[in-house]
């Protein structure tokens, strides 16, 4: 494997609160995390609200300030090079928001948000870069016309489009979605899927993708880790990992799914209680007060995330010992004929209907 | 209560239409419910789940919103020509709701065990103490943490998780028989929803509550209905048995919205999609509202298609179906 991007022991603490006298409240959001994502494949990163994963995300392209740890991008520290250089390395490395508005000028023309970072890194001629947004448009699945119009004038599908189409703009090698897909109905986040699969083959990119939806990770998702309380704590191929946990949370995780297949519904061990306040995050394992397995070790000592064969690593004192249930067989109980109509209507998709052709 | 025979819930045509919007935004749509059952409305944002459940509970903005035909009999009395008083005296009291941001039906000025002792002596005749009682044995019921010290505590002092607990508390405090659940889980994490829906659903078959859940997750519905309808572009297109709608989906659009569903076994390629987004209202086509992003839509579909029983109690509004009958024909029909 060789490795696109390596991280080295990164943390980032947030001061949460700071009193006249005494000793500030710090949040330790990412604690730790070391992983490397290949050059070309998708590398998922996942967990529940407050994991710390979208802070990881943004800290692999320093759009916020680590507190310790390296990041490394073909033989530079991104965490530790000047502002200049940084800004310059952008060009490689761009980022997917959940919502691209929402931190857009919503007085920009559409052409104009496409084209601005091709103008901040000074490529090309002004009419190479029309050509360019109009291509970007095409290849997103819009039309160039659109270039003219407003973001508000767009349905959330097409302006994840555009917010693509924009990511793209300075030709990048990596692209990092955080949530890119979970804000979009789901026959709107299969078109967007299916386009970010479609573009990662067309432009050779590696794709990190940051998710809660587990089935998104499953069908998109090359490599998979798992985050809990700002650590990671396995990481694994996404099929090894859905098929045969090694650590007790992702079993907990895929548990937890709810299946969308008659008779699907499952006697599941449930963990018990919310995550634990990552401002007080448990001794030893952070996962013990929660985890059936938990032993005297793992509320005095904290593991380590430690290789386990098959490209996989685990966090987990009795990683070795335990025996974790995956999913099992998910395909859904069809009937013959409900399966010859699922057929139908994906051929009749092919042959019938133009994609892209939600405007 | 004793004169009921029929379902508890009995909705019959009901419309919703818009001010100065052509087309109703929730068009003829018929479901029922008995005790105990557990019904999904579900579909993609637009299709009216929502404003099927706002109707109901007598909530339409109205105006602009205003319900333009139909009637939803509630142990036989119409909720929605209902008045005010009667609507209020049954809302809270045997019909209560629950729904995504419990800080919509919380009070964030008053205590937990103040905002629950105050639903149940709006319903009953009961004193301050035995009030508190039994704000105290509900929030046992819905296995919040030390509910002794919660009943004091504000609703930001409580973990989203928690603070659905409390409002699931809330809403049943008077054992009411129907309970509408507008996307209960949707803002929570997967460990804390399936925590929820485990929970509603041993409280339902202790209560034996009816419980109309509104929903965008399949899987959400295969957890929890007995019956679904499949709603789109305002219309029940398919409704049934949760068992006909998961292992015999007839509806395109049922078949559609499955095959955009990332699947949670291994890779079988690109996602099957629905092409296109939901029409704005207003410009809704005139037959069949899906036939706009529709591989099968022939000549036919520019008629509304009727709700037709296929087999039992499963009914699917397409022409077309049962799709198998269209057999190997090449669908190339469609002007999109």
């Amino acid at each position: 494997m060789s490795a696109i991007l390596s991280v080295r022991d990164l943390r980032k603490e947030f001061v949460t609160a700071r009193p006249l006298f005494g000793t500030p409240t710090v949040v330790r959001a990412v604690d730790g995390v070391s992983l490397e994502v290949a050059q070309g494949e998708t590398f998922a990163i996942v967990g529940e609200s407050g994991c710390g994963k979208s802070t990881l995300a943004r800290l692999l392209l320093r759009l916020i300030e680590p507190t310790e740890g390296e990041v490394w991008y073909h033989g530079e520290d991104l965490a530790h090079l000047p502002p200049e250089r940084m800004r310059a390395l952008r060009r490689d490395l761009q980022f997917i928001f959940q919502d691209p508005f929402s931190s857009l000028n919503p007085r920009m023309t559409v052409g104009a948000l496409i084209e601005e970072p091709m103008r901040a890194h000074g490529i090309g001629t002004a009419s190479d870069r029309r050509a360019r947004v109009a291509d970007l448009l095409t290849r997103v699945g819009l039309t160039p016309a659109h270039a003219d119009r407003y973001p508000h004038e767009f349905s959330g599908g097409q302006r994840q489009r555009i917010g693509i189409a924009r990511a793209l703009a300075s030709g990048p090698t990596v692209l990092i979605g955080d949530e890119p897909v979970s804000a979009l109905d789901v026959s709107i986040q299969a078109q967007v899927v299916n386009l970010l699969e479609d573009l990662k083959d067309e432009f050779g990119l590696t794709l990190i993708v940051i998710a809660h939806d587990l089935a998104v990770i499953r069908h998109m998702a090359d490599r998979v880790a798992v985050m809990y309380l700002g650590e990671i704590v396995e990481t694994a191929p996404a099929d090894a990992l859905f098929e045969a946990p090694k650590h007790p949370y992702s079993e907990t995780l895929l548990a937890a799914i709810p299946v969308a297949d008659f008779g699907a519904r499952r006697a599941r061990p449930l963990v018990e209680g919310d995550p634990p306040n990552p401002i007080d995050p448990p001794p030893g394992c952070r996962f013990h007060p929660r985890c059936p397995y938990a032993q005297d070790r793992c509320r005095a000592e904290r593991p380590a995330l430690s290789p386990a064969g098959e490209g996989r690593a685990v966090a987990c004192h009795r990683a070795a010992e335990l025996d974790l249930t995956g999913l099992g067989d998910p395909t859904p109980k069809r009937s013959a004929d409900a399966e010859r109509r699922f057929d139908l209507y994906a051929r009749a998709l092919a042959g019938a209907v133009p994609t892209n052709n939600d405007s | 209560m004793t004169r009921r025979t029929g379902p508890l819930l009995d909705v019959d045509g009901l419309s919703i239409a818009l001010r100065g919007v052509d087309g109703n935004l929730v068009d003829d749509v018929s479901f029922s419910l008995n005790a105990g059952e557990t019904l999904c409305l579900v579909g993609e944002s637009g299709c009216g789940k929502s404003l099927t459940s706002l109707a109901l509970m007598g909530f339409l903005q109205s105006p602009p919103l205003s319900v333009a035909g139909g009637r939803a009999l509630f142990s036989g009395d119409d909720l929605l020509t209902m008045d005010a008083a009667a609507l209020r005296e049954i809302r809270g009291g045997r019909m209560a709701m629950i729904f995504q941001e419990p800080m919509t039906s919380l009070n964030p000025a008053l205590r937990i065990g103040e905002q629950i002792a105050e639903s149940v002596r709006r319903h009953k005749s009961v004193s301050a103490a035995e009030a508190r009682a039994r704000a105290l044995e509900m929030l046992r019921r819905v296995r919040i943490p030390a509910p002794e010290k919660r009943l004091d505590e504000f609703p930001h002092q409580l973990s989203g998780g928690m603070r659905q607990r409390a409002m699931i508390a809330m809403a049943l405090a008077n054992d009411p028989e129907l309970l509408i659940a507008d996307e209960p889980t949707t803002a929570l994490d997967v460990t804390i929803q399936a925590q929820i829906l485990e929970l509603l659903r041993a409280l339902q078959s202790e209560t034996g509550a009816a419980l109309v859940l509104i929903t965008h997750d399949l899987g959400v519905v295969a957890e929890m209905a007995d019956k679904v309808a499949v709603m789109y572009g305002g219309r029940i297109v398919e409704i049934g048995s949760a068992e006909r709608i998961f292992t015999d989906p007839q509806h395109p659009y049922t078949i559609g919205l499955m095959s955009s569903m990332p699947s949670l076994g291994a890779r079988r390629g690109r996602l099957v999609t629905v092409p296109g987004t939901v029409p704005q209202p207003g410009s809704m086509p005139a037959g069949c509202r899906f036939s706009t992003r529709c591989p099968f839509r022939t000549g036919a579909c520019d008629e509304v298609p009727p709700l037709r029983i296929l087999d039992g109690d499963h009914a699917v509004a397409c022409v077309h179906a049962p799709l198998g009958g269209l057999g190997e024909a090449p669908l190339k029909e469609t002007g999109t």
